[in-house]
């Protein structure tokens, strides 16, 4: 793992996804503590303050500091998102492969299942899960982790098929190893690369759908400092005090793009094969 | 003598891999005379194929060539720009690859294939090159030439397909034909027939060719020379019946000696009485049934098989004829019906199969890579059947040194081994439950000779000590001969034949025996 690693630095995308990462996980520990201002101070002389060099970001329109409030709500958007991802590609992964490992017509009920699921947008699903729930970060997190299931399974159990067919499967059932021990030993660490890989990526779409449920008032509440619920209410000043836009437009951009690059450097990094 | 059609002379070859340059071919000097056939033999990793990429000149970006010449007919080919080396290709000099399906389009029709051949290098019009075509798939001997010219490759034999290869090849008349192991990836029976017809084209057109091949036995009997390539240097050239008989080189010698000769049997102890496993009209259908289709055919069907305590019996037959399905039953992979019959008890299906006969009844794979889990270091895939069969983690370097690898062997990763390495951690992986039977799926045939031989010889030595059975499963009769106390050849899913050993030797055995027993080349040169 630690060469992986090191092969991970050393390629260009790999670099800058993993010092976006250091960035992120520097801002989600430190937010709090570098904020100039406290996020939900108002003050009725900043509203609407151009940036400047009180307000790096400028003020919102109850004047509180948006730097203050994007850097204290990178601790309420990051994690959720982060772990959202992982329970959702977490359980996928595991269905895809033990679809792969079943066959037959357990694996046609189960992928049929996933189809008709997958039938229904991500967002689509998201939204109904959030509103039969109740609104709230947790509910929206675990939406998100439900609607990636789906996706993450039908690529895991692609990549888990041809892993099925190869001869240490065999060789562990005709040793008379349990489903178990097959699925979770033999087949999962050689699916991983992969699922990975998607992982990360997926991470920058937790992040848009939280930004989303948010801006559309299903996920975290006012006044909570929430990059996506920034935006939302940022979209009726849009001409009166663009920053307030930019700002968190521009943080949940820089997060994406940071978690594509570190999924591209992955998946050099994780081919067993490539040892340049 | 006439001036030589290929002349190659000090020709040095590298790659660069990650800033590091490895030498693969190393002062290369050779010849081929007009009308010669010079043999390149040499292990996996020798440099052959690259060699051939050389004179092709195709080879990869990364590919520094250090010196030396390389003159067809006394013109430099490495001097030659580029436009005319494209125009030499296939036309001066043809090849003719491994695998025949891989090397024919699977989206052109394969008289599309070989009419290309003659337009572009040949310049003939449509009907001409038509013409020419069947005339030319005619001529290696294939049935209804016209009809095959509409047909596409996946609707052919790949016997077949090599014969549209050879046609393309020597449609275009070149003054060179390179073949790169063309009868490899072919039933021992179907190369025969292909090389019958190489011998036979050959002396009718003269044209000169390098033949690259693993296999010592086959190149003596189909070349004039022989060119002995080790990691990259030519250790020795000498007359096809010359390298058999007497080799010079000590690598060449080695390699003479693990060639498997049927005339040298390795004691192997004797059988005793009763069965370990026995098969009861077994047969197993991969295909499901479908509804208003016809059942589909079985791949393995009335297999009546008993194998003795402490027997080596050799399954035998080319591929398809479902040897590889009989391992699978046994091993619980695939439904079957019949009966198996083990210890006392009868089992009806992969259900039945408990962790008793589990424990008796073990299996090493063909292929090594993919029979050991590469994200597992070797002490674990050691330790997985030990801890299931009563054995505990102490027991892993005893296992290593039984097959005669290193004991820190067990922290490593299997892409970290060699191939022969790799098999014998499946071997050891299989002695682990201390098996009463092992089967042998193919386990040599990726290997190199050299290896093969080694892993043959610990085999024995582990049948010795531990008087274990073994079902060895093999399209290798020569190999088989040498080592098994009973074979059984299997054709089209059905046993055919079951004999001892020595009374093969003795000429008994049905005609599809006799026909497996020609087809495998013998060693030539020896003395008689």
């Amino acid at each position: 793992m630690t060469d992986a690693l090191h092969r991970l630095v050393r390629t260009p995308q790999g670099a800058l996804g993993a010092g976006a990462l250091c960035v992120l996980v520097m801002l989600c520990l430190l937010g709090p503590v570098a904020a100039p201002y406290d996020p939900e101070a108002i003050d009725f002389l900043g509203r609407f303050a151009p940036p400047s060099a009180r307000h790096w970001f400028g003020g919102d329109q109850l004047g509180r500091d948006v730097l203050s409030r994007l850097l204290v709500g990178a601790r309420t958007t990051q994690p959720l998102a982060v772990l959202a991802t992982l329970a959702g590609t977490t359980a996928g992964a595991v269905i895809g492969t033990l679809s792969a490992y079943l066959g037959g017509r357990s694996d046609e009920v189960m992928m049929r299942t996933i189809d008709a699921v997958m039938a229904i947008p991500g967002l689509l699903l998201a939204l109904l899960i959030v509103s039969t729930l109740g609104k709230g970060g947790g509910n929206a997190a675990a939406a998100v982790a439900i609607a990636f299931v789906p996706g993450m399974a039908r690529i895991t159990r692609s990549v888990a098929l041809s892993v099925r067919r190869q001869d240490y499967v065999s060789a562990a059932i005709a040793r008379g190893e349990r489903g178990t021990w097959v699925v979770m030993a033999e087949m999962l660490p050689n699916v991983a690369a992969p699922v990975v890989v998607e992982t990360t990526i997926r991470v920058a779409f937790a992040v848009m759908v939280f930004a989303t449920l948010s801006f559309l008032g299903l996920g975290a509440q006012p006044p909570a400092p929430e990059w996506g619920l920034m935006a939302a209410e940022a979209r009726r000043f849009l001409h009166q005090a663009p920053w307030m836009m930019m700002a968190p437009a521009g943080a949940i951009a820089l997060t994406a793009i940071g978690f594509n690059l570190l999924g591209d450097g992955l998946r050099d990094a994780l081919n067993p094969r490539d040892e340049r | 003598m006439m001036a030589p059609i290929l002349q190659v002379d000090g020709y040095t070859l590298g790659y660069r891999t990650g800033g590091m340059a490895r030498r693969v071919l190393d002062d290369i000097s050779l010849h081929i005379a007009p009308g010669e056939v010079l043999g390149l033999v040499g292990e996996s990793g020798s440099g052959k194929t690259s060699f051939a990429w050389a004179v092709m000149r195709a080879l990869p970006r990364n590919a520094v060539e250090s010196g030396g010449a390389i003159a067809l007919a006394g013109q430099d080919l490495r001097a030659m720009p580029h436009k005319e080396v494209a125009a030499m290709r296939g036309r001066r000099i043809g090849m003719v690859f491994q695998d025949p399906s891989a090397s024919l389009n699977p989206a052109l029709t394969l008289g599309r294939q070989v009419t290309e051949v003659l337009r572009r290098h040949r310049g003939m019009g449509t009907a001409a090159a038509y013409e020419e075509a069947v005339a030319a798939l005619r001529h290696v001997g294939l049935q209804d030439a016209a009809g095959l010219m509409r047909r596409y490759p996946h609707q052919v034999s790949g016997g077949e397909k090599q014969r549209v290869m050879i046609a393309a090849a020597f449609a275009a008349r070149p003054d060179l034909i390179l073949f790169d192991e063309p009868t490899t990836a072919l039933d021992v029976i179907t190369g025969a027939r292909v090389l019958e017809l190489f011998a036979a084209l050959r002396a009718e057109t003269g044209v000169a060719a390098l033949y690259i091949s693993h296999d010592l036995a086959l190149v003596a009997r189909v070349a004039d020379r022989v060119a002995v390539l080790d990691r990259g240097r030519i250790v020795e050239q000498a007359a096809a019946s010359r390298v058999f008989a007497a080799p010079q080189a000590g690598y060449t010698r080695r390699l003479v000696a693990a060639v498997p000769r049927p005339d040298r049997t390795l004691p192997a102890g004797t059988p005793g009485d009763g069965a370990v496993l026995a098969f009861e009209d077994v047969a197993v259908t991969y295909a499901r049934r479908r509804l208003f289709r016809p059942a589909p055919a079985p791949s393995a069907s009335g297999i009546g098989l008993a194998i003795r305590p402490g027997e080596i019996l050799g399954l035998v037959g080319e591929s398809g004829s479902g040897k590889s399905t009989v391992a699978r039953a046994a091993t619980g992979l695939v439904r079957f019906t019949g009966t198996l019959h083990h210890a006392g008890r009868t089992l009806h299906g992969p259900r039945d199969m408990d962790r008793a006969y589990r424990h008796a009844v073990q299996v090493v794979f063909q292929h090594p890579d993919a029979s050991l889990n590469p994200r597992h270091r070797i002490g674990a895939s050691l330790a997985r059947p030990l801890r299931l069969y009563g054995g505990t983690d102490a027991d892993i370097p005893r296992l290593l040194d039984q097959v005669r690898l290193p004991r820190d062997y067990a922290h490593r990763y299997p892409h970290q081994l060699s191939g022969g390495e790799k098999q014998r951690v499946a071997i050891a992986r299989a002695f682990a439950a201390t098996p009463q039977l092992v089967i042998c799926d193919e386990i040599t045939a990726p290997l190199d000779v050299s290896v093969q031989a080694a892993v043959i010889e610990l085999l024995l030595e582990l049948h010795r000590a531990h008087g274990t059975a073994y079902l060895f499963i093999t399209h290798d009769l020569n190999l088989v001969r040498q080592i098994a106390h009973r074979i059984a050849v299997m054709q089209h899913g059905r046993l055919v034949d079951l004999q001892d050993t020595t009374s093969i030797a003795a000429g008994a055995g049905a005609p599809y025996t006799r026909a497996l027993i020609d087809a495998s080349p013998l060693p030539v040169g020896d003395s008689p």
